[in-house]
């Protein structure tokens, strides 16, 4: 645990954090909740940059007043110039439910990278993962990513300041951002930048887990973002159309979900993981209209 | 036999014209069901928007969440519109839709029974009696002022008033005023009165938590862009409504989302308070969250003044002009205004209402007001509340919540009718595991552990009897649908006893 989270709150009411080494990588993992309730543990992996604190700051606590949480701050499994792989991180993934939640079904939530890992990780581990959750998730990068992708390794060699402004510009939705101002955006927005970061970002420039997808038989739930400019919806509309037990629900967000709405993705998760079969495969959820 | 003869005849019996009661009509209304009366007992419709016209008056819920949605509004002057723009909302509330000739003014609820023999509830009013087969109360949470006992109050030599029954013939022009309290409508008051008062003195017993107020006026492009795109208005609803949402986080007492909370709080005090012994005499001693957390940018700059004046112990004491506080100080003024706040822990209308054997509902509530999905009472057959127990929110709109229990009790009203069921009433036993739900809900928010004494607790017992202790949108997902399981059914054709 680095020093700068031990003088923060504690992430949820009766957190345990714990680390376990996998292939020689120190990983920790969070757990809160009951565990005596008759649904499945939810494992939570996050996204590029991210950390549970980072991107679960909101659906970890509060998730875990109804259900057992478990969630990875997934580590840099590789040294040098090595490329990091989605089979690096589905270790660290499974190591964690084999040390927190051995010998169960899980719900195993992901989000953006953690999306993609989720699903490749359901796919090759079906008796595991018996419900899915791939918010803001793709299966195949494809030119629009790309794009940006480039855009963000160029600033990024260049150690230009306004890496920051691109990558709010690109994580939020426009209409969240249409009533902020710089002061609004200052200090919360900024993405920490380190190598196990630019890894994340060059593994995001080339997935492809498109063979893998249709072999996920887990009950899925699958949530897009109306306004997502990173992830953009016909990659969740096109994951809701290769995986057969699948239903789909989608936000009035950006990319940045948890924190843009995430009392609205966590009411859809908490929902769902309560009664995964609530609605059949192929539903779209309805919307809440206040 | 007279009597009998003044009896009017409906179906169903509407108590109140406030926000609760013109929902539920309104959905009555959209179904086609006509055979219902309102009963009101003041002279216009509005409950506390027409009740509070204090200086300052308004909500502090964003006004396009704070209205119906299916009567949404385009043209709201502001972010959080004044409360005289509410009142005449709800006006138009009353009129678009044709409840006006449903409604009986000055017919104030001063008995309602239910009489066994006819399965039906007599209400009696001052217009007269009526009697139907069902009775839903929406008399208000926030409506009947809560005046605290204070020795002397009688004969204060000024002028002295509620809040909530402002009196408008009196000029605060060069007075000396005290405002007793420092809640919810005290610090939308005191900015207000101290502009024109000579002195001002504010009685606080505890210091409430304020945030920012991020208010603004609606320009006219984008009144007429909601007019124009409604879908436009919807997301704006949405996204109120989901951003209130997040606070509840705070109320969840994740230890995160307190300190960001209180820092935002705080933070607004140290910019607004330089004076280091005023901000600390501002500064609340229980964790935010559990009472009330106020939004207001002027409350604090109002004490920047020399004429006004923060006393930081309660009102004990009245005697000739001199209020005297628990402190021992004197303060000699020309009014006082009592910003006390509401009988919410108790409302009064529990003491008029009467159930199966005569059971009084106060009686029944004598350890706390409940009610199985916050909306129906064992021993009070077919009567539903709209607002009733546990449908408080310490962070969010009270109008989603009306709409909920409108739709609930429209699917009771409509279960009855397509099972030939004459009387519903919740089971004791559902009501009961509602109860503990609600406790296991409570456990762990700040309400219950953030060292406070608030009217969201019942007095008597400590249980959290107000407040729906969870997220709003759970509330209707949970009990926004009428449940028949929790009610015991006597059919139409069942002859009477």
């Amino acid at each position: 645990m680095k020093d700068t989270d031990t003088m923060m709150p504690p992430l949820a009411t009766g957190v345990v954090t714990r680390q376990i080494e996998v292939n020689g990588v120190r990983v920790t993992y969070h757990e809160a909740g009951q565990s005596n309730t008759s649904c499945p543990p939810i494992v939570m992996v996050h996204g590029s940059s991210g950390t549970t604190r980072g991107h679960f700051g909101f659906l970890f606590p509060m998730l875990a007043v109804r259900h057992r949480v478990i969630s990875v701050d997934l580590a840099n499994p590789v040294t040098g110039d090595d490329p990091l792989e989605l089979e690096h991180l589905e270790a660290q993934v499974l190591a964690v439910i084999a040390n927190a939640v051995p010998d169960q079904e899980i719900t195993l939530l992901g989000y953006s990278l953690g999306a993609a890992i989720a699903g490749f990780t359901a796919a090759r581990h079906p008796k595991i993962v018996c419900n899915l959750v791939l918010l803001a998730g793709w299966m195949k990068t494809d030119m629009q990513q790309l794009l940006f992708n480039r855009v963000w390794h160029e600033l990024r060699a260049l150690k230009s300041p306004k890496l920051d402004d691109f990558t709010v510009y690109g994580a939020f939705g426009a209409p969240f951002l249409s009533s902020k101002t710089f002061e609004d955006l200052a200090g919360g927005a900024a993405m920490p930048l380190d190598d196990f970061v630019d890894k994340q970002m060059e593994l995001n420039s080339r997935i492809d887990i498109v063979d893998l997808v249709p072999d996920i038989t887990a009950t899925t739930l699958i949530i897009a973002c109306s306004y997502d400019m990173m992830v953009p919806v016909h990659h969740s509309r096109a994951l809701f159309g290769t995986i057969e037990n699948a239903r789909y629900a989608e936000l009035a967000s950006g990319h940045a979900v948890v924190f843009e709405r995430p009392a609205e993705a966590l009411r859809l998760i908490d929902l769902f993981a309560a009664n995964p079969q609530e609605y059949p495969a192929g539903a779209t959820l309805p919307v809440v209209r206040p | 036999m007279t009597k009998q003869q003044s009896i009017h005849d409906t179906s169903i019996i509407i108590v109140g014209a406030g926000f609760g009661g013109l929902g539920m009509a309104m959905r009555l209304k959209e179904k086609g069901v006509d055979d219902f009366v309102i009963l009101e007992r003041a002279d216009d419709v509005g409950g506390a928007w027409r009740d509070n016209t204090y200086p300052g008056v308004a909500c502090d819920v964003p006004s396009h969440l704070y209205s119906f949605s299916y009567m949404p509004k385009a043209d709201w002057s502001r972010v959080f519109s004044p409360g005289g723009e509410i009142w005449s909302y709800l006006r138009d509330c009353a009129k678009k839709p044709g409840l006006v000739p449903h409604i009986h003014f000055g017919a104030e609820l001063l008995k309602a029974e239910w009489d066994e023999a006819s399965r039906r509830w007599l209400v009696e009013t001052p217009q007269g009696a009526w009697r139907a087969q069902y009775l839903i109360t929406a008399t208000g949470v926030l409506a009947d002022a809560h005046l605290p006992k204070i020795p002397g109050v009688q004969g204060f030599t000024g002028d002295a008033f509620h809040s909530a029954c402002w009196d408008h013939s009196i000029s605060l022009e060069g007075k000396r005023v005290g405002i007793v309290g420092s809640g919810a409508s005290a610090i939308q008051i005191v900015p207000e009165v101290a502009k024109t008062a000579s002195e001002l003195v504010v009685f606080q017993r505890s210091a409430p938590y304020i945030v920012p107020r991020p208010d603004r006026a609606y320009s006219s492009a984008e009144k007429r862009s909601f007019e124009r795109l409604p879908e436009s208005m919807d997301a704006l609803r949405s996204e109120i409504f989901w951003m209130g949402e997040y606070m509840f986080a705070q109320r969840r007492a994740v230890p995160a989302f307190v300190a960001e909370a209180r820092d935002m709080a705080l933070g607004h005090l140290a910019d607004q308070i330089s004076d280091p012994e005023l901000r600390d005499n501002l500064t609340p001693n229980y964790v935010i969250g559990c009472k009330r957390v106020l939004i207001a940018n002027n409350y604090y700059p109002a004490f920047n003044q020399d004429h006004v004046t923060l006393e930081t112990s309660a009102l004990e004491k009245v005697d000739g002009s001199t209020a005297i506080a628990v402190s021992g100080k004197e303060y000699d003024l020309d009014v006082l205004i009592f910003a006390t706040g509401f009988e919410a822990p108790e409302p009064p209308v529990a003491h008029v209402v009467y159930g199966r054997g005569g059971v009084k509902l106060a009686d029944q509530w004598d350890q706390g007001m409940q009610a199985y999905d916050s909306t129906a009472v064992p021993n009070f057959p077919n009567m539903f509340m709209v607002l009733g127990p546990n449908t408080g929110l310490g962070h969010h709109s009270m109008v989603y919540m009306i709409e909920a229990q409108a739709d609930y009790i429209l699917g009771a009203l409509e279960h009855a009718k397509k099972h030939g069921v004459e009387v519903l009433e919740a089971k004791p036993e559902a009501e009961a595991e509602y109860l503990l739900d609600i406790e296991k809900r409570s456990k762990g928010t700040v309400w219950l552990d953030g060292g406070c004494k608030f009217w969201y607790r019942d007095p008597r017992s400590d249980r959290l009897t107000v407040l729906w202790p969870d997220f709003a949108y759970a509330f209707r997902d949970e009990n926004g649908t009428f449940h028949p399981e929790g009610y015991s059914e006597t059919a139409a054709s069942t002859a009477a006893e």
